[in-house]
């Protein structure tokens, strides 16, 4: 790949990678905060009077994504196993919740922890055995998971078939307002301080190479499985908590396809393998098909596919992925291989400054 | 370093065979893997003492690597068994073998290519197991100093939060290496340590090796086809030739052995 020296010189001058490296540093050193702020700020718009119509609505189905994005990205981004099937737990935990608060009777608050803990149970089920497919196949087995929930909840009875279940008496906006908004910092948290531990290590580390992180002592099916049933619990409770948000659930909108799609491509625009990446995604592209889908009615998808594309060839780690190798370009340079030993290397008649070697 | 190799192995010599009398890191026992009709490792035993650097060498095909696979369990042996510390790890997984101290450094070099060095020395910490617990934990400040410590070691100190992948080849030889010593196995199987790598960068690696296997009591077994690099560097040096091993004792008698020159040479 260029090194990016001749082009974008304009944005070099004013965007000097430097700058771009110090607020990554600041990000980090601040991330807590950051998140407190990003807590307290989220928390207004209902304050200050925004309650119901139509923005709440898109800023309500935007955290919805976000929080969707962050648990694909867990699997597909943290560990590389993209999944095609994560639709599977928002179905799962979409009609867990259908089925209790209308049939069953349980607080909605309660429903909608047990629809979290079905697609857990159902993620730990299917996990053992997709999980050992890699690349490909496992993409595809993920997607053979998510139409056949699909089929199974068009023939049940306790599912209301294909014409699917009516959700009458739901809480008020602002309700779900708070509660994807709730649910998607402490998500951000947990993935955020997840990433930090030995265990994100190990997930990054089976993304890079899993064989030498077999090699090293790790039973990969094991971490494997408990991130794939982490993002099972967040996109099942979002599950949960949509049934309701929408009143109306059938086999269509539980088990969405494109909305599978749609969240992959919100964490590759935004920036695999980070906790940020995938909320500017879904934040971006969210606003983006909003503003789309009432100005060029049809078109969404059109577009859709096109920011993928872009960002596969233009920006292939994503908005986050690509400013952090734009800041730290120059590391590998600075630090300047063996010479920054100093020492007795230094000494040395060094016939080695290959340093292309990750490019 | 300067002196002569034959000088230097004996005197390694020496110094491994003082602990024989406690049980073996490493034994393998009539170890046989068959490929088809292939019979590519027959009946092989190998001994490796606490302390001891052993090489193995033998010509292209002799069955090296596929001992190696047999012994870290990534194959499983058609017969035969494996001893870690006395304790028999035949047929275990890959993973347990690795946890019971058993480290690997591949053939082509493998590092956490998007992680940047000090995560990838992070990981292959294996103090505190698997338990959840110390997994759920940051890494604490003696992990972390550990870390700093064998960057500084191998003279990559000031790369430790460059991503590993943008490193050249020979660094990431060495960050594998200090990955191996974070971990501190009981045994590290080493496959091809010298391949590929320049004459300068191959001095330092002898050096790091050696310096390992006396300040950190690190046990070693490699697979090297330099010649020199593993007569300089062993205490004992096992020689298989299709599947069998035709040899083992000091760098100086196998320098002097007639089969094995004739193994290497294609005469039976």
């Amino acid at each position: 790949m260029s090194t990016g020296s001749e082009e974008g010189g304009a944005l070099r001058s004013i965007l000097p990678p430097s700058r771009v490296d110090d607020l990554f540093g600041f990000c980090g050193d601040h991330a807590w905060a950051l998140l407190g702020v990003g807590a307290v700020v989220g928390t207004l718009p209902p304050v200050f009077g925004l309650r119901e119509g139509y923005y709440m609505t898109v800023l309500t189905e935007m955290y919805l994504f976000a929080i969707l994005a962050l648990s694909w990205d867990l699997v597909g981004g943290q560990t590389g196993y993209p999944s095609f099937g994560n639709m599977a737990f928002f179905g799962i935990g979409a009609y867990t919740t259908a089925i209790l608060v209308k049939d069953v009777g349980i607080a909605f608050p309660v429903a909608m922890v047990g629809a979290g803990l079905v697609a857990v149970g159902f993620a730990s089920v299917i996990g053992i055995a997709v999980l050992r497919l890699r690349g490909h196949y496992f993409a595809i087995a993920t997607l053979g998971v998510l139409l056949a929930a699909q089929q199974v909840s068009r023939v049940l009875d306790i599912t209301g078939g294909a014409s699917g279940k009516i959700l009458l008496d739901v809480p008020p906006g602002t309700a779900f307002y708070y509660l994807f908004f709730g649910l998607l910092i402490v998500e951000m948290g947990l993935v955020y301080y997840l990433s930090n531990t030995r265990f994100g290590f190990v997930l990054n580390a089976i993304r890079d190479d899993e064989e030498k992180a077999t090699a090293m002592g790790f039973n990969t099916t094991y971490y494997k499985t408990a991130a794939w049933m982490l993002a099972a619990l967040f996109t099942g409770a979002a599950g949960g908590g949509y049934s309701l948000f929408n009143t109306f659930i059938d086999p269509q909108t539980a088990y969405n396809g494109a909305w599978n799609v749609e969240l992959i491509a919100m964490a590759l625009i935004g920036g695999t393998g980070t906790v940020a990446g995938p909320v500017i995604g879904a934040f971006g592209l969210h606003t983006i098909i909003e503003i789309v889908e009432t100005a060029f009615v049809g078109w969404q998808l059109v577009i859709l596919g096109a920011a993928v594309i872009v960002t596969v060839v233009g920006f292939p780690k994503g908005v986050v992925g690509s400013l952090g190798e734009y800041a730290g370009e120059m590391e590998y340079y600075k630090r300047g291989g063996m010479a920054a030993g100093g020492g007795e290397a230094a000494s040395d008649p060094e016939a080695e400054p290959e340093v292309e070697a990750g490019e | 370093m300067s002196e002569a190799a034959d000088a230097d192995a004996t005197s390694g010599v020496a110094e491994g065979a003082s602990p024989t009398d406690e049980e073996a890191v490493l034994r393998t026992d009539g170890v046989t893997k068959r490929f088809g009709g292939l019979t590519a490792v027959d009946g092989v035993d190998i001994e490796v003492h606490s302390g001891e650097i052993v090489g193995l060498i033998g010509p292209n095909g002799a069955g090296k690597s596929t001992l190696f696979n047999c012994i870290t369990g990534t194959l499983s042996a058609d017969e035969g068994r494996v001893f870690l510390r006395g304790r028999d790890v035949t047929g275990r997984p890959e993973y347990e073998i690795a946890r019971a101290g058993l480290g690997r450094m591949f053939q082509e070099t493998r590092v956490f290519g998007e992680m940047s060095v000090r995560k990838n020395l992070l990981v292959a910490a294996q103090e505190g197991g698997a338990g959840v617990g110390s997994l759920l934990r940051r890494p604490d400040d003696r992990l972390l100093d550990r870390v700093d410590e064998l960057l500084a070691y191998v003279d990559l100190g000031g790369l430790a939060d460059v991503r590993a992948g943008r490193l050249s080849f020979g660094q990431q030889k060495l960050v594998e290496f200090a990955m191996e010593l974070m971990a501190e196995p009981d045994l590290l199987l080493m496959d091809e340590p010298a391949g590929g790598i320049n004459p300068s960068m191959l001095e330092n690696l002898i050096e790091y090796i050696r310096r390992a296997n006396e300040d950190e009591d690190a046990t070693i077994f490699l697979i090297e086809h330099n010649m020199d690099f593993v007569m300089e560097i062993a205490d004992r040096i096992y020689v298989l030739a299709h599947g069998e091993r035709i040899a083992d004792g000091t760098p100086a008698e196998i320098q002097n052995d007639q089969r094995v020159l004739d193994a290497y040479l294609g005469r039976e």
